[in-house]
C-alpha cells in the first residue's frame, strides 16, 4: 500500500512538463557539461581512431619501422631524459648500410632527413611557392612510403650516390607551381639552387587538415649539401609482411649496437620503433586531455547539481500546501520523498540526455565543417546519463527529505 | 426537514459507558472514541490549551455536527480525528484501534483508508483535473490506473459531477469544487467522512446543495462528522455537539438542539 513506481515517474514527468521553461533553465548546467563531455570525447576518440587507422601508417609506412636517434615520444619527456637523448650520436649513412646488411630480406631500407623539416621557397619561371617542406631521402624511402607516381620516375640510387640535383614533387606543388604544364624535365629553384624535376608523386590527400602533397623531395646527399646533416636523420625499414617486422627490428637493433660499438652493459643509443610508438605517443597526449575533461565536467555537473537542489528546495517551499494535501489523503513520508527524488533524478537524467543529443550534434557538426574526425562512443553516453542521474540523486535527496518531513497540518496551513 | 428522532443515535448513557474505562478497546460499533484528548500549543512560553480533555464517542452511521464559538477547538479536534495532527495527551480509538499510539506511516495509512476529509478551502491540487484530484488517494493506495480511474469516475458521478471530470479546479464553481473534494474524500470508501466548515466558503443555495449530498451519504450509512458555525447547517445533522473552551459543552439529538436555538 504505497505508490506504484509508474505513478511516481508519471508524476515527476508531469511536474517537469508543467514547468517546462524553469525545468530547462534548471538543466542548463547539466546540459552544458554533458554536451562538452560528449563532444570532446567524440572528437578525441575520432582523432584516436584516425591516428590509429590512417596517420600512423601514413607517417611511418605500413609493415615498417624506424631506427631513430630520438624516440617518437620525445615531446613528452622531461629535461633530464632529454639531455641523455641529446648525447646520442646522429644516425649516419653507414648505420643505414649496417641495417641494410643485417636485414637482407627487407623490401626497402632508407635514410631520410628528420624532424624538423626545413622549408624553402620553390620557383619555376615567374611562379613561386613559399615555404615548401624539403625532404632529403635515399631512393628506398619512396618504397617505404608506397609512393605512386603520376608522372616521371622516382629518385634512383644513382641520383643519391652521384648527388644529382634532381627532385620529385608532391601533387600540390605540381598543380600549383606548374599549373597544367607537365613538371617532368623542368628546371626549378629550391631555395636558390637549380633542380630538375624527374617525377610527380600521386595525390595522397590530407590528414587532419595537413596536406601530404605539398613537398619536394631530393637526394639526401644533395640535401646535406644545402642544409647540412640533420641531427635527426632516421632509418626506415619496410618488410614485405607484417609478421617479419618483429624479427627485423631485433636484427636492426643488433646491427646498430655493433655499428655503434656498444658493450653489453651499455644501453642503446638509438630507438627502434614502429607506428605503434606513434599511436602510443598520441594516446599519451590524449590521456592528458582525458584527465582534464573529468575535472571540467565535474565542476559543471556540481554547479548543475546545486542549481537543481536550489530549484527543488524552492519547489518544496512553493508546493508545501500540495505536499500537505497529498499527505492528508494518505501519502507517506516515503511517497513524498520518492516523488521529489524522482523529479530531480528525472530532471538531471533529462539534462544528461539532452546534453548527449546536443553533444552528438556538436561533434558531428565539427566533423562536418573541420578536418577533425568525431566518433561518439557508447561509454561517454552511458557516463553522461549516469552522471545526470547520479547528480539527481545526490542533490535531490536533501530537498526530497525536507519535503517528506513536513507535518501534514502545518503543510496544509501554508500559504 | 425530516424528524431526526426517527434516526437511532447513541444515547448519553451508552456514550458515557464507552468513554468511562480508560485504556479499554471499544467495541467494533464505535467508530470514534476519545478519552481525555488534549492538544496544547506552545506559543513562546505561553501555552494555548486548544483542547482540554475531550471525551467523545461516535457510533457507526451517526451524522454529527460540531458547533461552538470561534477558537473553541473545533478544527483542532477535527484535525486530531482526521489524523492530520497528534494529541499531547489522551486516547483516540478509531475502529477499535489506538490511533494515538501509531507511527507516522500507520497514520498515513489511516488517513488514506479510513478517513475522508473535506476542508473549508477545498484543498484541491490546482493543476490537476477533477478526476486526477479524486484519484489521488487511490494513487497512494497503490491502486492500478484503470481501476483507479473507474472508481474516481464513480465517485464523481455520486456527487453529480460526471460531466466535469476533466475540468481543473479554477474552471469549476465553489460548490462544484467542494463536490470534487467530497468525491475525493469518498473514493477510498472511508469509515468516516470529516468536514471542517464545508460550506464556510459557499453561498446559502450552494450550501444547501452540499448539505443534500451529505444527507444522502448519511442515509446510505456513511458516518459523517461536520464542523459548522451556522445553526441551520448543523440542523441537518442528527446529533449536535457544542464545544466551548476546548471541552464538550453539550452533546444531544438534533431535536433538542433545534429547540434550544429556536429553529
Ligand atoms: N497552530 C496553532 N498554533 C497555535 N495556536 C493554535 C494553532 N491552531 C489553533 N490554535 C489555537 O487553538 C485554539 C483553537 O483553535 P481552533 O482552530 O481549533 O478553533 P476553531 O474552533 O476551529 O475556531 P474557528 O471557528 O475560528 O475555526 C485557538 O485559540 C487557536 O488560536
Ligand atoms: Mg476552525
Amino acid at each position: 500500500m504505497t505508490m506504484r513506481h509508474t505513478d511516481v515517474v508519471a508524476s515527476a514527468l508531469e511536474q517537469i512538463r508543467a514547468n517546462k521553461l524553469r525545468s530547462f533553465f534548471t538543466l542548463l548546467g547539466i546540459i552544458v557539461s554533458v554536451t562538452f563531455l560528449v563532444a570532446v570525447v567524440a572528437i578525441i576518440q575520432g582523432m584516436n581512431a584516425y591516428v590509429r587507422e590512417n596517420l600512423a601508417s601514413a607517417v611511418i609506412g605500413s609493415n615498417a619501422f624506424q631506427v631513430r636517434r630520438f624516440p617518437i615520444q620525445v615531446g613528452l619527456i622531461d629535461d633530464e631524459i632529454f639531455r641523455r637523448y641529446a648525447r646520442r650520436p646522429k644516425i649516419t649513412p653507414s648505420d643505414a648500410r649496417a641495417v641494410r646488411a643485417a636485414i637482407p630480406d627487407a623490401q626497402a631500407v632508407s635514410l631520410q632527413s628528420g624532424w624538423p623539416t626545413p622549408t624553402s621557397d620553390v620557383v619555376w619561371r615567374e611562379r613561386e611557392q613559399d615555404d615548401i617542406p624539403v625532404f632529403g631521402v635515399t631512393a628506398d624511402y619512396q618504397v617505404v612510403q608506397d609512393y605512386k607516381f603520376s608522372g616521371g620516375r622516382p629518385l634512383s640510387d644513382l641520383d643519391v650516390r652521384e648527388k644529382r640535383p634532381v627532385a620529385i614533387v608532391g601533387a600540390d606543388v605540381a598543380d600549383k607551381l606548374f599549373e597544367g604544364v607537365d613538371p617532368v624535365g623542368k628546371d626549378m629553384r629550391i631555395g636558390g639552387s637549380l633542380f630538375t624535376v624527374v617525377g610527380v608523386v600521386a595525390k595522397k590527400g590530407r590528414v587532419l587538415g595537413q596536406s601530404f602533397d605539398a613537398f619536394v623531395m631530393i637526394p639526401i646527399t644533395q640535401f646535406e649539401m644545402m642544409y647540412g646533416r640533420r641531427s635527426t636523420n632516421t632509418i626506415s625499414v619496410k618488410m614485405r609482411e607484417a609478421k617479419d617486422v618483429a624479427g627485423a627490428m631485433q636484427r636492426a637493433e643488433e646491427a646498430m649496437r655493433i655499428a655503434h660499438r656498444l658493450r653489453p652493459s651499455q644501453e642503446n643509443d638509438f630507438s627502434v620503433e614502429t607506428a605503434d610508438a606513434l599511436i602510443a605517443f598520441w594516446e599519451q597526449l590524449t590521456k592528458v586531455l582525458f584527465s582534464v575533461i573529468p575535472a571540467v565536467v565535474a565542476i559543471g555537473v556540481v554547479v548543475g547539481g546545486i542549481v537543481i537542489m536550489n530549484i527543488m528546495l524552492m519547489a518544496v517551499t512553493e508546493r508545501t500546501r500540495e505536499i500537505g494535501i497529498r499527505k492528508a489523503v494518505g501519502a507517506t513520508a516515503r511517497d513524498i520523498q520518492k516523488q521529489f527524488l524522482a523529479e530531480s533524478i528525472a530532471l538531471a537524467a533529462m539534462g544528461g540526455m539532452i546534453g548527449v543529443a546536443v553533444g552528438w550534434l556538436f561533434a558531428m557538426g565539427i566533423a562536418a565543417i573541420s578536418p577533425l574526425p568525431a566518433r561518439v562512443t557508447l561509454w561517454s553516453i552511458l557516463l553522461a546519463v549516469g552522471l545526470g542521474a547520479g547528480v539527481g540523486v545526490l542533490f535531490g535527496v536533501y530537498p526530497a527529505s525536507r519535503a517528506a518531513k513536513l507535518d501534514p497540518i502545518t503543510a496544509l496551513r501554508a500559504e | 426537514m425530516r424528524n431526526t428522532d426517527e434516526y437511532p443515535i447513541s444515547t448519553t448513557e451508552e456514550r458515557e459507558a464507552v468513554v468511562a474505562t480508560a485504556g479499554a478497546a471499544p467495541e467494533e460499533d464505535w467508530v470514534i472514541v476519545t478519552r481525555g484528548l488534549k492538544r496544547e500549543y506552545d506559543m513562546g512560553g505561553e501555552v494555548v490549551r486548544a483542547l482540554r480533555g475531550v471525551d467523545l464517542a461516535i457510533r457507526r452511521n451517526e451524522y454529527v455536527a460540531i458547533m461552538g464559538p470561534s477558537g473553541s477547538g473545533k478544527s483542532t479536534l477535527m484535525n486530531l480525528i482526521g489524523c492530520l495532527d497528534t494529541p499531547n495527551d489522551g486516547e483516540y480509538w478509531l475502529n477499535g484501534q489506538l490511533v494515538s499510539a501509531m507511527s507516522d506511516d500507520q497514520l498515513a495509512r489511516v488517513r488514506n483508508k479510513e478517513i475522508g476529509f473535506v476542508f473549508q478551502t477545498f484543498n484541491l491540487l490546482p493543476r490537476a483535473t477533477a478526476l486526477h484530484n479524486v484519484e489521488l488517494p487511490l494513487v497512494y493506495a497503490g491502486v492500478p490506473g484503470e481501476e483507479r480511474r473507474r472508481r474516481a469516475e464513480e465517485a464523481l458521478e455520486r456527487v453529480q459531477l460526471g460531466a466535469r471530470m476533466l475540468h481543473k479546479p479554477n474552471e469549476l464553481s465553489g460548490g462544484q469544487r467542494q463536490r470534487v473534494a467530497i468525491a475525493r474524500a469518498l473514493v477510498n470508501r472511508p469509515s468516516i467522512l470529516l468536514a471542517d466548515e464545508p460550506t464556510g466558503n459557499l453561498d446559502s443555495t450552494t450550501s444547501e446543495e452540499i448539505m443534500k449530498v451529505f444527507e444522502e451519504l448519511a442515509d446510505q450509512g456513511q458516518t459523517v462528522i461536520m464542523v459548522t458555525h451556522e445553526p441551520d447547517i448543523a440542523a441537518h445533522a442528527r446529533r449536535v455537539i457544542v464545544l466551548r473552551d476546548g471541552v464538550i459543552a453539550s452533546d444531544d439529538k438534533r431535536s433538542a438542539f433545534t429547540q434550544k436555538v429556536g429553529l
